[in-house]
């Protein structure tokens, strides 16, 4: 059934992509009493009252949306997310992910998801699956990582997950963007940014003929033989960096990255990102850096003060959110546990906009009213 | 140990791997630490060849060729990554019809990892099961995992056919749930003390390590 | 019910059937002896039992003898070990069809004219049966599952009319509730109960599953969670005593250690906030079919206090530690300290979508009381239209449209000393606003991300601090000075907030939905500079006017209840956090010493202030003794 798309609707619609909650969702009824069945009004206002947290009203609209069309995609996306954020709804959250995964069968999330929903409701090699076949669309996908890494954390201990934990943490972006945060401004960082490391590492050379102890044009070098896998290379300019000037923080990144890499170096690694949460206190990702390399150190309990530390400054940080819950698993506590991964969830699929991209898309075939 | 440093960094740029062990085992041999190896030879020497290419003393492919000998040598410095066997071993289960494995796989992995000796019963262990494996193994610890209520009195069996056995002196740590919440449990069902999750598991047993091989281990671990 | 009771009644409900594979003839077929027996051991003095229509009258009129005796041994039993009954006439346990009486045909108990003359009868006949045993301590018309099938406060309203016409008939004396708690209630069917249950003469009060998911969904043992409790008991409270109703898990994924951190948090909330008992969800363990672990009734609750074998489970031990210090507690000798603030509960928490409002709501009342909590006021709950003379101070959260007489009452309250906290809440406020706050509205600024505070009098608001913090606002009012004192501003200079004084009264404003936005942001990760700008504004207010109570503590995740008595003081302390912490009290007055209610010896305090060490989610109760 080809959806049609209303003034009112289009007007909701503007309103709610800009967040103006309130007049959007007055829009969406005076849609509806122009016509009941308005598919795109009730999948909008499934949308913003998911925006809202109103889980019992998000599966309200988003369940009549799909009565009245089948094929609603991001009616689907919005009823699972409802389920999942609402909890307790597993059964029909495995369902609709399953559907959401046919009707749009390379939406990654679809699969994170319902890999989250079988884990909750205890079929653990359903889960793996489901995580395996979003890596299969998606190599980089953290969370399908940090799934995997809890999961095997529960079968095998920390020793096995951890390795994990890092090696989803260096495919995440926002690992890099604690280094840009601490490098500053400057030709040679916005090359490094923008992925060209050899330019990055021509610019750090062209400092250093003038300058050979300049400490930042180290640290940047150092960080492009950490991203090219020069890893000896990179722990090499770190500590000169450090020998020239104490404490500069990129150089206590680069180290500490370096030493996180070796087994056998946690407690050197648990010691640079100390000084560097010290350098950079407001900036998430030190304290879980540093938590992570106490993981290595089997210091559960410090772990998670940093990683607590990590997610009030910035909650919607998944790593931190997923470490959390591993290092509430080593005491034994499910529930919180199986929380902070929800809330991961809940941070990272709302980052991640997909409803207006499923929305835009089954809109497509829109004619106006 | 300046002078170490030196040789090793020269060792790194020659690319004598065999020149560069030759200064680390003269370096142990004088009595150097294995921690002691890497902070004070290893990584100040991989500084001055950061150095050296910062100030162009090396190009890129000799900075590379370097590098590749630093990490030929990285094993005889690094501190190892397993904790050494400890020779404590640990008997660990849980409880009679509990299948309840998380809290169980979790401890017995970061026991593992610190050096001890875990023997494994999975779930669903029977109170002999733990008996018979203290006896082949000659362990003087064990822990019994239960999360629900109905299971705890495992600990109990375990205690009581362990004293039957003449094993007064093996320690019972309870660990689970009902535990959690009520300590008290684990003291009437006869457990020397509870374990809360991993870190908890590494505390109490490197606190009875001490007492293993006294005559008689203090019954309120 | 006019006077307060000596002991803290602690109940339980004693299903019928604890087996699902069982049928509805197994109804109470069981000896009930060993069960009350154990009650009374463990200090519970209160059993719900369930009445089965379905047993009772199998053929209409007829009624089954059997059926009867073998609630008269239950009712025998309890009364052989000192437990009290609260007998539920028509419930809805999802297990033992007690409704379902097969001549019904279908026709809906609560609207049929018929089956209501049949449901009247019923009743009559039990309480007639029961009237003169001192057994029964009251009678419960019906749970909410079975009231949340009502479509209308008016269908509501006839029905329960006419069953409490029916016992007032045979039984003039006894308690009679109906177990709707009216939040709750509202929440999942939008029948408004409370005229209903005015006409009762105890209320009810519980968590269900569907209003922590929809106000506090998360860890049981810290955050909202916590404080849910305590706030729906308040919700309930409007001049009638209120049990604290279905105590227990409302999920299955909490440990048995997390059960019994919850359940002791839910009970000392309960008698640390007013209720008049609590009364646990659960006996017994219910043994289920196996089936996918995640299929899950809302209104069917299996976690009992013991397990299925009849085993005690951690919690109850908890249970029998409350019940030790609720009979320490004697309300004859000790009475809590008067409650002088409110948090107003708005009407527009009523609205049905397209209003917000109705969803906005009872999510930013339960922050504001948790913020007054954490502040340590002695806070209560008021609904907009009641009196609000006796307050000292009312804080008004976030609300964007108040009644008309609304506006007039809190005038004329101002104007007679009372002081006022309220937050903006969006849309164009009533030209009464710049009577009383002494501001013009220039306009809704609209959507910002970030919450700025600048402080520009410091001692107006003692204790408010600079800061910048992530929190998304929906609104922040634009304002321009009519009278009232900018005490604080946004980054801008805009004010954020005023003060006005009227003779002894004060109205403060804030120009920032700031409970909203705690509440709609991750309620468990509130920015900590946001969370303690509001407990500063409230607790300088409350203090101003000598409404902010006499116990001081440096904790704000440590609840303290205060209750005075003639040569000592009784407080109470409930950590809200699973973590352990040690929370210093101080008061106005110099203590002398401070004993554990349970017994032992008095310490000496020194210097006025002493510490209370508390464990995960720990409790402690203390008797003080002033110099």
């Amino acid at each position: 059934m080809a959806p049609s798309r209303s003034s009112q609707t289009r007007l909701a619609e503007g309103l709610a992509r800009q967040g103006q909650i309130d007049p959007a969702v007055d829009a969406c009824f005076q849609g509806l009493r122009l016509d009941e069945r308005d598919v795109l009004a009730h999948c909008l206002l499934a949308e913003l009252m998911l925006a809202g947290d109103f889980y019992d009203e998000a599966i309200a609209e988003a369940t009549l949306a799909i009565e009245f069309d089948p094929d609603c995609a991001p009616a689907y996306l919005a009823l699972g997310l409802a389920y999942d954020r609402r909890g307790g709804m597993w059964d029909q959250a495995v369902l609709v992910w399953h559907e959401l995964a046919e009707v749009v069968p390379d939406l990654v999330t679809a699969h994170v998801q319902l890999g989250e929903a079988f884990w909750a409701a205890a079929f653990e090699e359903e889960a793996v699956e489901a995580w395996r076949a979003a890596l299969a669309l998606d190599p980089k996908e953290p969370r399908a990582t940090y799934n995997l890494a809890v999961a095997a954390l529960e079968r095998e201990g920390m020793a096995t997950a951890l390795p994990q934990f890092r090696k989803a943490g260096e495919l995440d972006p926002s690992q890099d963007e604690l280094f840009f945060a601490l490098a500053g401004d400057g030709d040679g960082v916005a090359l490094a940014r923008g992925g060209d490391l050899f330019g990055a590492l021509d610019s750090a050379r062209a400092v250093l003929d003038e300058r050979p102890d300049e400490a930042s044009a180290l640290a940047l070098a150092s960080y492009a033989y950490l991203k090219q896998e020069g890893t000896n290379e990179a722990t090499a300019l770190a500590l000169r960096a450090l020998e020239c000037e104490p404490g500069v923080p990129g150089a206590l990144y680069c180290l500490g990255v370096a030493y996180s890499r070796r087994p056998g170096l946690d407690r050197h690694a648990a010691r640079v990102f100390r000084a560097l949460t010290k350098a950079a206190p407001r900036h998430p990702m030190p304290h879980v850096l540093l938590a992570e390399s106490l993981l290595g150190l089997q210091r559960f309990d410090v772990a998670r003060s940093a990683y607590r530390t990590a997610v009030r400054l910035d909650p919607a940080c998944v790593r931190a959110r997923f470490g959390l819950a591993a290092v509430l698993l080593t005491e034994g506590r499910h529930a919180e546990a199986s929380w902070e991964v929800r809330r991961a969830a809940y941070h990272d699929t709302r980052r991640q906009g997909l409803f207006w991209k499923l929305f835009d898309a089954y809109a497509e075939g829109v004619e106006d009213a | 140990m300046s002078d170490a440093v030196a040789r090793l960094y020269q060792a790194f740029v020659s690319q004598d791997p065999a020149g560069a062990i030759a200064v680390v085992e003269e370096a142990k041999g004088a009595g150097a630490q294995r921690g002691a190896l890497f902070d004070d030879l290893y990584a100040p020497s991989l500084a001055m060849l950061g150095g050296a290419w910062a100030s162009r003393a090396l190009d890129e492919v000799a900075f590379a060729q370097a590098s590749v000998v630093a990490e030929q040598i990285g094993p005889f410095v690094v501190p190892p990554a397993a904790a050494p066997d400890t020779g404590i071993t640990i008997v660990v289960g849980c409880a009679a019809s509990d299948r309840h494995d998380i809290r169980k796989n979790v401890i017995a992995a970061a026991l593992k990892e610190a050096g001890h000796r875990v023997v494994d019963l999975g779930a669903d262990a029977r109170p002999t099961e733990f008996v018979e494996k203290v006896a082949q193994t000659g362990a003087r610890i064990a822990i019994v995992c239960a999360e629900l209520t109905g299971t705890v009195a495992s600990v109990r069996r375990v205690r009581e056919l362990l004293a039957a056995d003449g094993r007064d002196d093996v320690v019972v740590l309870a660990a689970g749930g009902p535990f959690d919440a009520d300590g008290k449990i684990a003291r009437e069902l006869g457990a020397n003390g509870v374990v809360l999750g991993a870190e908890s598991a590494l505390r109490l047993v490197a606190r009875i390590a001490s007492d293993l091989f006294a005559p008689r281990p203090d019954e309120d671990a | 019910m006019s006077e307060p009771r000596p002991v803290f009644p602690v109940g339980v409900a004693y299903h019928a059937i604890d087996d699902e594979r069982r049928s509805w003839s197994d109804w109470y077929d069981r000896d009930a002896d060993a069960d009350f027996a154990s009650l009374a051991e463990h200090r519970i003095s209160l059993a719900r039992v369930f009445v089965s229509w379905h047993c009772l009258e199998p053929q209409v009129g007829q009624y089954d003898e059997d059926a009867a005796e073998r609630l008269d041994r239950v009712v025998a039993a309890a009364g052989a070990h000192g437990i009290r009954l609260i007998v539920t006439f028509f419930a809805d346990d999802r297990v033992a069809e007690l409704m379902d009486v097969a001549w019904g045909k279908r026709r809906d108990p609560r609207t049929d004219d018929y089956l209501i003359g049949r449901e009247s009868a019923l009743v009559q006949r039990i309480v007639n049966r029961y009237r003169a045993d001192d057994t029964i301590f009251a009678w419960d018309l019906g749970n909410e599952a079975f009231l949340s099938g009502f479509t209308s406060a008016e269908d509501l309203d006839r029905w329960a009319g006419a069953m409490r016409d029916a016992v007032r008939e045979v039984d003039p004396d006894r308690p009679i509730m109906l177990s709707a708690d009216p939040e709750t209630l509202f929440r999942s069917s939008r029948v408004d109960a409370t005229h209903a249950l005015d006409r009762f003469e105890l209320g009810a009060s519980h968590v269900t599953s569907a209003y922590v998911a929809f106000a506090a969904e998360g860890p049981v043992t810290s955050g909202p969670a916590t404080y849910i409790d305590g706030y729906l008991l308040r919700c309930a409270s409007r001049g009638l005593p209120v049990l604290m109703d279905e105590v227990g898990a409302v999920s299955l994924d909490a440990s048995v250690g997390e059960e019994a951190a919850a359940v002791r948090t839910s009970m000392w909330s309960g008698l640390m906030n007013g209720a008049a008992g609590v009364v646990l969800r659960r006996w017994r363990d219910m043994e289920t079919e196996r089936r996918e672990p995640y299929f899950r009734d809302p209104f069917e609750f299996p976690v009992g206090v013991v397990d299925t074998n009849g085993s005690p489970k951690p919690v109850l031990a908890e249970v029998r530690r409350f019940a030790r210090v609720a009979l320490a507690l004697d309300r004859r000798r000790y009475e809590p300290a008067a409650e002088d603030v409110a948090v107003l509960l708005p009407a527009e928490r009523y609205h049905a979508l397209p209003s917000m409002a109705g969803l906005y709501g009872p999510r930013s009342c339960l922050q504001s009381y948790i913020r007054a909590k954490e502040a340590h006021l002695p806070v209560t709950l008021v609904r907009e239209g009641e009196e609000i003379g006796r307050l000292a101070a009312l804080i008004v959260p976030s609300v964007a449209e108040l009644e008309p007489g609304t506006w007039e009452a809190l005038a004329a309250w101002v104007q007679d000393g009372g002081s006022l906290v309220m937050s903006y809440g969006g849309g164009d406020p009533p030209a009464e606003v710049r009577g009383l706050f002494g501001i013009e509205f220039l306009g809704d600024h609209g959507r910002r991300e970030t919450f700025a505070c600048r402080v520009a009098q410091s001692d107006l608001l003692p204790g408010l601090v600079p800061f910048d913090c992530a929190l998304p606002l929906q609104h922040h009012a634009l304002l321009g000075q009519a009278g009232a004192t900018v005490v604080a501003t946004d980054a801008t200079g805009s004010p954020l907030v005023t003060l006005q004084r009227h003779g002894q009264g004060r109205a403060v404003f804030v120009a920032a939905p700031i409970e909203r936005a705690l509440a709609q942001g991750d309620p468990w990760a509130a920015p900590d500079a946001a969370a303690s700008f509001v407990r500063t504004v409230y607790a300088s207010v409350a203090d101003a006017c000598g409404a902010a109570g006499s116990v001081r503590c440096d904790r704000p995740g440590v609840e303290v209840a205060h209750f005075l008595g003639e040569a000592d003081d009784i407080l109470l302390l409930l950590n809200h956090s699973p973590e352990k912490t040690v929370a210093t009290l101080s008061f106005d007055r110099a203590v002398a010493s401070v004993a554990d209610v349970r017994g032992g010896a008095a310490a000496p305090v020194e210097g006025g202030a002493f510490g209370v060490p508390l464990g995960a989610n720990g409790v402690a109760a203390l008797r003080v003794n002033f110099a």
